[in-house]
């Protein structure tokens, strides 16, 4: 039998504000244990909530760049349970009324174009982080009321691979509109993922397992890989599908079991007393809207009016960094597709030989590369000259001006030299002429490469090119 | 006489014209406070820093008409480094790291707390015999009640202790000990008073509340208490009125409604004669009494659905409560264990018994037709009252329906109007958030009675204006202290 792979994705980022959702403790990642709190996070007797309105603005600015309707009225509501983590015994969350509802966005596999559905983003507050050992357990409240969205697909992925494209849409998405880190690998960013399958054609979902705290894009896709696989067997011998959530084992690539979902537990949702509804003005609703930041898709169509193809524009907007180190490097050198030819190959090479994404540990800047590409455009270098300059570039981060001086590479245009060296050559070469003027204009190849050689690979190849035309043709 | 007996106005006076120093009366309250504790039992704990604090305040500029006046706090609010328990064994060592803002409040008048006063566990309940630290007795008859949760504050007031104690009204916990006790209980709107540092009991009800000798003492109180607070998202934004210089005591065409039904069903006949007493009284100063009805379905509900929604809230609210961040704990084989441990040593019977009631109610299967329908219900009632209120400048109310109950009396007759509504009428006051204020008004078989104003929500003034009306028409029983045995 044929079966048909049913996948929804629930992802949980920390917004980036400068303190927690409900207090005034900072919000920040890496301080000692328990020096970010305040008595509101160890919900000491007597202490009440209060919104942090930059949380509320990056909830509504990632729910626009989604594409969600956005409550004007802000309703949160208690989700109530014990848990060594949870101070309050409740996560003040919104139930009831998301914030933002119905959006979607757009993934590409193989070329094919494919909507994924969101059917909400909500705001709420982190937990407490644990650090368990044998006999014990340590608890860092820093976490604990940081400010977080969760983003709720809709069951419209199929595959491990159409996963991890809505996961990484999804961050580079955020990444831009600037709210979150989205570090999966810092936990900024968790994904929780739901499998089932049902027999092809049948309508009626499956019994589902959800894969949780999955820390990269590339283990996404493993983890449902394996998960989809691991179904498929126990219902190809007739077994049964319980319901569980399991983890992804990095060592084994497997998803193994962390505990059974008996019957579900009721969280008693009620709508939180502390907090009286708040109004949001369609002002203020529409001032956060105009100014959100460009988008990827939006970027990617600019950089096609600029002249790039499809691919070098998808490759180059994934990363928000790369891009903007991008769009640095043409307002240098004023030449998009060098710059992307320039971006994708040497630059993605340097950093994948570093291990690494980010642009910061390059020596050089954009400003560099772009006067790299200048040079290279107006002739001053060849393109030959230019690799070995980038090399330099890589290693020492000077400008390229000064190194190309040092290794004595200008390019020659003098026109008055080059004229010369032609002559001198032509002169060598009669039946080069000959043959020249006879059709065999590709001769003209091999009389540029001896004027190079005389020039000591100094001169223009377009200035030589041009002026032996000239000369023969005269 | 000493001048601990006077009202907060006349201290003041006395303060600023030097007969007295702070240091004197705060040594003096504490003593009281000291010497009643055996016959009343009436503090948690007593503030013996209050002396040095008050010496300090000798000599001192008088800023403010509380400025060395000792009081006493209710022991659910946070005072930062002071034990502070909710009467509750599971924060009987319980030493916040922050002060309520009521508490900052006082302290920046120059008020001096002489000590944290005993209440019903964690303010649920409201007789005062439910903290862990034994019952509060009634300063007019130790064999009584003095009614609760603010069961230690009213007695405080009452004994003649200090001129005002905080209490804190969730569903008359601050009005009806008024009545029993014999003095002031004054409830501002919600949102009036910051809640923050309030422990809480169920915060859509939850008031900060206070107890006064007399009805100017209780706008003193307010002017300084009130107003807008960054930590309390619920506290509005009005301005705080200057509500004792626009005192007025005029009745005359004032227009008061009654509630007929809320009337005929008190329990004790001479409680209805002392409020008809009272009507009388206002009609010969000009009132215009307006006679109004709520629906008897309506009004047998009050109960029922103030237990459903704030036992609803109230297991939420004290969900926090589970040893692991303060508080004792209880060892057990995992986390979870350890909590149901503590928690199960740490409450009463009362109080676990309405956690599992709200629990109940808030349940999925449940809470549609529990809580969802108690805040259908609570809406009713509260457009009933608006209905009335739009008619009139407020209600005149009977303030309970029997004077203090022995604790050997047993209540078996939950069921009954007399208490369904003559005992629990005064939660109106909560479900609509209204200002709502008890006064004295007389003695029944020895013991005081009480009776309400009811105003719309933030107009305190005409609340407060009202009552000192009705003060002023029932001007023996101002200020007055609960004789003591011998005294």
């Amino acid at each position: 039998m044929n079966y048909e792979t049913i996948i929804g994705i629930e992802i949980h980022c920390e917004l980036k504000t400068k303190t927690k959702m409900f207090s005034s403790a900072p919000n920040s990642f890496a301080a000692q244990p328990n020096t970010q709190v305040s008595p509101v996070d160890m919900a000491f007797p007597g202490t009440l909530p209060t919104v942090n309105k930059k949380a509320v603005e990056y909830a509504i600015m990632a729910s626009t760049a989604l594409g969600l309707t956005i409550d004007d009225t802000l309703i949160f509501d208690r989700k109530n349970y014990f848990y060594s983590d949870l101070p309050k015994g409740y996560q003040i969350t919104q139930q009831q009324r998301p914030i933002g509802r119905d959006g979607s966005l757009e993934i590409t596999i193989g070329g094919q174009k494919k909507t994924i559905r969101i059917e909400r983003l909500h705001m709420e507050e982190d937990t407490a982080k644990q650090l368990h050992f044998n006999d014990y357990t340590l608890i860092d409240y820093n976490r604990c009321g940081v400010p977080l969205i969760e983003i709720v697909s809709h069951p419209d992925i199929r595959s491990g691979e159409e996963a991890a494209a809505y996961v990484e849409k999804l961050r580079s998405i955020l990444l831009y509109t600037g709210v979150s880190d989205v570090k999966m690998e810092e936990g900024s960013m968790r994904c929780d993922v739901n499998v089932s399958l049902r027999p092809e054609g049948s309508k009626k979902f499956g019994v589902k397992t959800e894969i949780k705290n999955l820390n990269s894009i590339a283990n996404v896709r493993r983890a449902v890989d394996y998960e989809v696989e691991r179904q498929k067997q126990i219902l190809l011998s007739g077994g049964k599908i319980s319901p569980e959530t399991r983890r992804f084992d990095e060592t084994s690539k497997q998803t193994v079991l962390m505990r059974k979902k008996t019957s579900a537990v009721d969280y008693k949702y009620f709508t939180e007393p502390n907090i009286v509804p708040i109004h949001l003005s369609a002002d203020w609703i529409k001032k956060i809207k105009d100014n959100l930041p460009e988008l990827p898709d939006a970027r990617k169509e600019r950089y096609r009016q600029m002249g790039l193809n499809d691919y070098d524009a998808e490759v180059l907007v994934v990363d928000k960094d790369f891009s903007d180190f991008f769009e640095e490097v043409v307002v240098v050198c004023q030449q998009p597709k060098l710059a992307a030819n320039w971006m994708i190959s040497s630059v993605q090479a340097v950093l994948n030989k570093l291990g690494t994404s980010d642009l910061g540990s390059l020596k050089f800047g954009p400003a560099q590369l772009g006067q790299l590409i200048k040079m290279l455009d107006v002739g001053k270098v060849s393109s030959k000259q230019a690799k070995e300059l980038f090399e330099d570039l890589v290693l020492t981060g000077k400008d390229p001006e000064l190194l190309a001086k040092e290794k004595n590479m200008v390019q020659i245009s003098d026109d008055k030299q080059i004229l010369a060296w032609v002559k001198e050559v032509l002169e060598k070469n009669p039946q080069a002429i000959e043959t020249y003027k006879n059709g065999r204009t590709n001769i003209l190849g091999f009389l540029v490469g001896q004027v190079l050689k005389l020039s000591q690979g100094k001169a223009n190849p377009a200035l030589v090119s041009q002026l032996l035309k000239e000369e023969i043709e005269k | 006489m000493s001048y601990l007996d006077l009202s907060i106005e006349e201290i003041h006076k006395a303060l600023v014209a030097k007969q007295v120093l702070p240091s004197e009366l705060v040594s003096e309250a504490y003593d009281r406070a000291q010497k009643y504790q055996k016959d009343l039992n009436a503090f948690v704990s007593f503030r013996i820093q209050a002396l040095k604090e008050a010496q300090n305040l000798d000599g001192k500029e008088i800023t403010n008409p509380l400025f060395g006046i000792p009081y006493a706090m209710k022991d659910n609010y946070s005072v930062k480094g002071e034990l502070s328990t909710g009467s509750s064994n599971i924060l009987k060592d319980y030493y916040p790291v922050y002060d309520a803002t009521v508490v900052k409040k006082l302290k920046e008048a120059g008020a001096v707390s002489i000590g944290k006063t005993v209440l019903d566990e964690l303010g649920l309940g409201g007789t005062g015999t439910n903290g862990n630290t034994g019952v509060v007795k009634n300063p007019w008859a130790i064999e009584r009640i003095s009614g609760g949760s603010s069961a230690g504050s009213a007695a405080a007031v009452s004994a003649g202790i200090v001129p005002f104690a905080i209490g804190s009204d969730t569903g008359d916990s601050v009005r009806k000990p008024a009545a029993y006790c014999g003095c002031v209980g004054f409830k501002p709107s919600w949102g009036r008073i910051s809640r923050f540092g309030l422990f809480p009991f169920a915060t859509s009800l939850d008031h900060v509340a206070y107890f006064t000798r007399t009805v100017k003492d209780a706008a003193y109180l307010l002017e300084n208490l009130a107003g807008k607070d960054p930590k309390d998202m619920t506290c509005s934004i009005k301005p705080v009125e200057q509500y004792v210089e626009k005192l007025n005591p005029e009745l005359k065409g004032k227009k008061l409604a009654i509630i007929k039904s809320i009337n005929e069903s008190l329990g004790n006949p001479l409680v209805r004669t002392n409020f008809e007493q009272v009507l009388l009284k206002l009609k010969e100063a000009g009132v215009e009494i307006i006679e109004e009805d709520i629906d008897m379905r309506l009004l047998k509900a009050i109960y029922p659905i103030y237990m459903v929604i704030s036992s609803s809230e109230a297991t939420s609210n004290n969900a926090n409560l589970d040893g692991i961040k303060f508080g004792p704990r209880e060892k057990g084989t995992d986390f979870l264990d350890s909590i149901i441990k503590t928690r199960t040593v740490g409450f009463s019977e009362l109080v676990k018994r309405r956690f599992v009631f709200g629990g109940y109610c808030l349940a999925k299967e449940n809470q549609k037709e529990l809580l969802l329908r108690a805040q259908k219900i609570r809406r009713l009632i509260v457009n009933e009252v608006q209905r009335i209120l739009a008619k009139c400048e407020a209600i005149f109310l009977p303030a309970t329906g029997s004077i203090a109950p022995k604790f050997t009396e047993k209540n078996d007759e939950k069921l009954s109007v007399a208490y369904l509504i003559g005992e629990n009428h005064l939660a109106i006051g909560n479900f609509a958030g209204l200002p709502s204020l008890t006064l004295p008004s007389g003695f029944v078989d020895g013991l005081p009675v009480g009776v309400n104003i009811m105003g719309k929500a933030f107009e305190e003034q005409e609340v407060l204006n009202i009552s000192l009306g009705i003060e002023t028409l029932l001007a023996r029983y101002k200020g007055q202290i609960a004789k003591r045995g011998g005294e």
